[in-house]
């Protein structure tokens, strides 16, 4: 489902070139859950925003389902994104202006689906917010709002859903409800996913775990 | 895709997102709106109001009969048509009391524009006359009472016809254009001249047509009229009748433009401000959209449809307001203004929203149109650069569009040149300038305490931005300034013109024996009076030996001339001596010095030889010097003066001017009947009325400075919030850091006002440059520097400034550092 040959991501730094990622070949299939960890500055975000095609490599290929993202533009990697790959992000990443039901009805607006509003009530009920489903994310708890974005990432129904250090910005206990339910429903909706984590008591719950380190990738486990 | 587009807007709108965009849009829309109505409004009621002193639209005026076709071919194109008859004449009462009067005869429908007031009994209560007199009546100036000893009902004779006197004659809205406005005033109908046999031809008599209309149908009667005009005929507006007024109310016609010209820059920059923000903020917005799928095109839409919509919805909101805006100048100050505003018609409407419309689509549209490229990777890493960034051609496209707008609206090239060359200076030499200031503060605050460091430091670290912002600033305080010069010195010209106790009356006729007299009668009476000037009637025959014609446009061009010669030892006062020198106390030579008009309608030059004919006497002058004057100023004026020596010898009479107050009206009886040879020429209604019209104007345009003001004080706010998040998350990190309030507030307080004290200096020099060109190459004035500018710009900048910064991000000190940190 996700491969990648040789992926290079190298930026411009005052006094050269600085590698981040260094020829990663990696292969996740679907239905698999990936843990990608390590350390900070290891280049995990990176490779996660190559993987879901936000970012272009510097060298190498990133294939989902065989198409090279590679070779398409920025508004066919959108298209892509749009149609197969969801997202739930450290800092959430909510759209202030927008409230929960909207927020979680939006990438389905986007791509013209139908029902947006009544699947996104059910995935809101599923993730425990049936009754704040007016309120604006400024209205609700850290936890609340990562909830909201993890009910955007299943209520248009991915392949993928990439996740970048999803309770980064939590407390402990709520980091931990909210990882139940990211697993309870990748596991009802058969979802591929790969997390970026540094907390390896997370990275256990995935079937495959990959340590980055200095930009290289070796299987951890 | 149109609904998803029409859904987020409400949805940014629900949020409050487009707040701050939409009320700049509005308010720049309602000001330019509700200025260019104001101004259109008042402008059409001013130029109604001056038509007073015509008592018409147009006039023409004739030592000659003038065709009863005329008459007739005007009511047939729709224009109304009066006429009236001037000239001087003796009134008796029996066969021993007789008094020189000017006589008025007028037709019915006069006047056409105005009032023409009369009362019942002398000096009695003043009413409003429907018709002048009729048939068979006169109306007797009320001082004709007592010198001709009548009272009404009783019988007077002009020529060979007796009337009645029915009434006392206050004034005419046209008193005074009369050529033989000297002495009381006897109203009488245009029908009973041939009664009197005293008009006949060869008589001193004016004719005058009155018109008024259309301005098309006043148009296309002038192009008939005009070539069948016969010499000493003239087509007159108010421009002609009545220079001091109609030079009035063109310098306020500019200024009106001028500053509904500052109020379009002002809008556009308050708009380019707001959106800059906007689309700052909605560069995260466009990650995560990007991130759930969303393509360029599809943002594109998405931004160019909310727009559309956010300018559909200010200009009928900003038209709307600006609407009340003026009806409610109107409303306020219906006492400052008694002229009954006209109509402005759909014009300022169309440019309020025109004006939404063009700002949107240079100042904001720019920078949302990159939003598309923003990288979705923002969403991993907040460090991404924002796009949307302003861009050289930004500011070109920026700066196109207001000059447009601005000269569609002034209609004035030479105006708008001045606003841009002043802006232009502020903006290119002030952004080398900010930076270089800012530059040097870093180095300074590397050795001050640690207030001043964090400011500094702060300064330096956004030195573009803060350069762009202190432009900005300078634009804004330029503008309010240039408002400020140019109404203060417009004022004051006109003020200057007519002091309060200017001269309102004029006697002449004074003969040399009567000189001494006349100035101790003055004197001991308290009049304060100008010196006696003698008057020697003559007739420019040829310059250099080329004799002149005698045939041509009475008012233009090098033809014969009749005119008053005057003497003075010194450049008489209020002249400006323009060129060559004055003459020395003994000087032999005859020699005379031109006003400049004069001079450059017969084209006389320095050295020139002038022949004249005094009576049957010639007189041979060479030109020593060109003189300017201010022709406005109610004081004796003359083209021509001359050595004492060069016109001793040929007849002269005396003139003089005085002040007489109002209450003091029954001293003019004494003074003809002290003199009964002389002729006084009362020209105090028309002192009043000017003075009247100029308070008006300057009532209106001090409302319209108030207006700008506003708008500038709404750019300063724009600027300032515009750099508020940043700012308020970098005290957000120090107050968590252990900053104390003051600290962070004193930094603050100093950044700001470093900002508004480099927007100072750059307004005022802004200021200075476009007074400069304003004052010399648009309003016909004179310039001198203003010093008084430097410390009001300075304070104003850093002061209003720097409270402004501190208010705006007062909250850091006063919410968790958490929260905004959280929020921005």
């Amino acid at each position: 489902m996700i491969k990648t040959e040789n992926l290079l991501k190298q930026v411009e730094v005052a006094g050269g070139q600085l590698e981040i990622l260094k020829g990663i070949d990696l292969e996740i299939k679907s239905g698999e859950s990936v843990a990608i960890i390590g350390a900070s500055g290891s280049g995990k975000s990176t490779l996660l925003g190559l993987l879901a095609g936000l970012d272009g490599a510097s060298g190498g290929a990133v294939f989902i389902d065989g198409v090279e993202l590679g070779s398409l533009t920025e508004d066919q990697r959108a298209l892509l994104r749009g149609e197969r790959v969801g997202f739930v992000f450290q800092s959430f990443q909510l759209l202030p202006s927008l409230t929960a039901l909207e927020n979680v009805m939006l990438p389905m607006e986007l791509v013209g689906s139908a029902d947006p509003a009544g699947r996104s009530e059910n995935f809101l009920r599923r993730v425990g917010l049936g009754e704040r489903m007016g309120h604006y994310p400024r209205q609700l708890s850290g936890g609340e709002q990562q909830r909201v974005a993890i009910a955007r990432a299943f209520a248009a129904q991915p392949d993928i859903l990439f996740a970048d250090e999803p309770t980064g910005n939590l407390d402990t206990e709520t980091g931990s409800l909210i990882v139940d339910l990211l697993f309870d429903l990748n596991r009802e909706n058969g979802t591929t996913l790969v997390l970026v984590t540094h907390e390896r008591r997370i990275a256990a719950r995935c079937d495959r775990v990959l340590q980055m380190d200095s930009g290289a990738l070796v299987e951890a486990r | 895709m149109a609904m998803t587009a029409f859904r987020m807007l409400l949805r940014d709108w629900r949020a409050g997102e487009l707040g701050v965009l939409l009320a700049a849009l509005v308010i720049a829309v309602a000001t330019v709106a509700g200025i260019a109505a104001f101004t259109g409004r008042l402008q059409a009621a001013l130029e109604q109001e001056s038509h007073r002193f015509l008592a018409a639209d147009k006039v023409v005026q004739s030592s000659r009969e003038l065709p009863a076709s005329w008459r007739q071919e005007a009511q047939a194109r729709g224009v109304a048509a009066a006429q009236t008859l001037s000239f001087p004449s003796m009134v008796y009462v029996g066969e021993d009391k007789m008094y020189l009067a000017s006589i008025k005869a007028v037709s019915d429908g006069y006047p056409l524009r105005g009032q023409l007031t009369f009362s019942d009994q002398p000096f009695g209560e003043v009413r409003v006359a429907s018709a002048g007199p009729n048939s068979g009546e006169v109306w007797l100036d009320s001082r004709l009472f007592p010198l001709l000893q009548v009272a009404i009902g009783d019988s007077v004779t002009i020529g060979e016809a007796s009337f009645k006197v029915a009434a006392a004659a206050r004034s005419e809205p046209d008193q005074s254009s009369s050529m033989f406005g000297y002495g009381p005033r006897v109203l009488m109908h245009l029908a009973d001249i041939p009664a009197t046999g005293v008009v006949r031809p060869g008589s001193r008599v004016q004719h005058r047509l009155l018109f008024a209309g259309s301005e098309q149908a006043l148009l296309d009667l002038e192009a008939w009229l005009r070539p069948q005009f016969k010499d000493g005929q003239q087509w007159r507006g108010i421009d002609s009748a009545q220079p001091g007024v109609g030079r009035a109310l063109r310098r306020a016609e500019q200024f009106l433009l001028l500053a509904g010209s500052l109020a379009v820059i002002l809008a556009g920059v308050a708009i380019a401000l707001a959106a800059r923000r906007f689309s700052e903020r909605h560069n995260d917005y466009v990650a995560i959209l990007k991130s759930l799928g969303a393509t360029a095109a599809h943002i594109n839409r998405l931004y160019a449809a909310n727009l559309l919509l956010i300018g559909f919805c200010a200009a009928v909101l900003g038209c709307s307001l600006g609407w009340c805006l003026q009806a409610l100048f109107f409303a306020l100050f219906s006492d400052a203004l008694p002229i009954a505003p006209a109509n402005s018609g759909p014009l300022p409407y169309v440019l309020g929203a025109a004006t939404a419309f063009v700002s949107l689509l240079s100042f904001a549209w720019p920078p949302l149109g990159r939003l598309a490229a923003a990288s979705p990777l923002r969403v991993l890493r907040r460090d991404m650069p924002i796009t949307g960034q302003r861009s050289v051609a930004d500011f070109g496209l920026g700066l196109l569009s207001v000059t447009l707008l601005m000269w569609w609206y002034s209609g004035d090239l030479r105006l708008t040149a001045a606003i841009l060359a002043g802006l232009a200076v502020s903006v290119v030499v002030g952004s080398a300038l900010a930076l270089v200031m800012l530059r040097g503060g870093r180095v300074l605050g590397m050795r001050a305490g640690s207030i001043w460091r964090l400011a500094l430091a702060g300064l330096q670290r956004r030195g573009s931005s803060n350069a762009i912002q202190v432009v900005i600033f300078a634009m804004a305080i330029m503008m309010m300034l240039i408002l400020v010069l140019v109404r203060s010195s417009l004022i004051d010209d006109w003020r200057a013109q007519l002091p309060v106790g200017a001269p309102n009356h004029f006697m002449i006729n004074i003969s040399a024996a009567q000189v001494q007299s006349v100035e101790s009668l003055l004197q001991y009476s308290g009049i304060d009076s100008e010196p006696l000037y003698p008057m020697v009637r003559g007739r420019l025959m040829s310059i250099n030996g080329e004799d002149l014609t005698n045939t041509g446009d009475a008012e233009q061009g090098r033809r014969q001339r009749e005119t008053n010669l005057t003497w003075s030892a010194q450049l008489p006062e209020g002249n400006t001596l323009l060129e060559g020198h004055w003459w020395p106390v003994d000087i032999s030579e005859p020699v005379v010095s031109v006003e400049q008009g004069f001079a450059q309608r017969l084209r006389i030059n320095i050295d020139d030889q002038l022949e004249f004919r005094v009576g049957s006497q010639p007189l041979t002058a060479r030109v020593t010097s060109i003189r300017s004057l201010q022709w406005q100023s109610m004081r004796p004026n003359f083209f021509l003066v001359f050595p004492r020596q060069s016109l001793l010898g040929y007849p002269a009479t005396f003139m003089t001017s005085f002040f007489l107050p109002a209450d003091n009206k029954p001293f003019l009886n004494e003074l003809i009947r002290r003199f009964p040879t002389t002729t006084v020429i009362e020209m105090d209604i028309v002192v009043e009325q000017i003075r009247q019209i100029v308070g008006q104007v300057t009532a209106a345009i001090e409302l319209v400075l108030l207006i700008i003001l506003a708008t500038g004080a709404l750019v300063l706010i724009a600027g300032v919030q515009s750099s508020v998040d940043s700012r308020m998350h970098e005290s957000a990190i120090l107050r968590a850091l252990g900053a104390r309030r003051r600290l962070l507030l004193g930094g603050l307080l100093i950044e700001f006002a470093v900002l508004g004290l480099c927007a100072g200096i750059l307004a005022v020099v802004g200021a200075e440059c476009s007074v400069y060109l304003l004052q010399t190459r648009v309003l016909d004035m004179s310039y001198s520097p203003n010093p008084e500018l430097w410390p009001l710009g300075l304070a104003a900048g850093s002061l209003i400034i720097a409270s402004l910064g501190v208010w705006s991000c007062r909250s850091v000190v006063s919410t968790s550092p958490l929260r905004v940190l959280r929020e921005l």
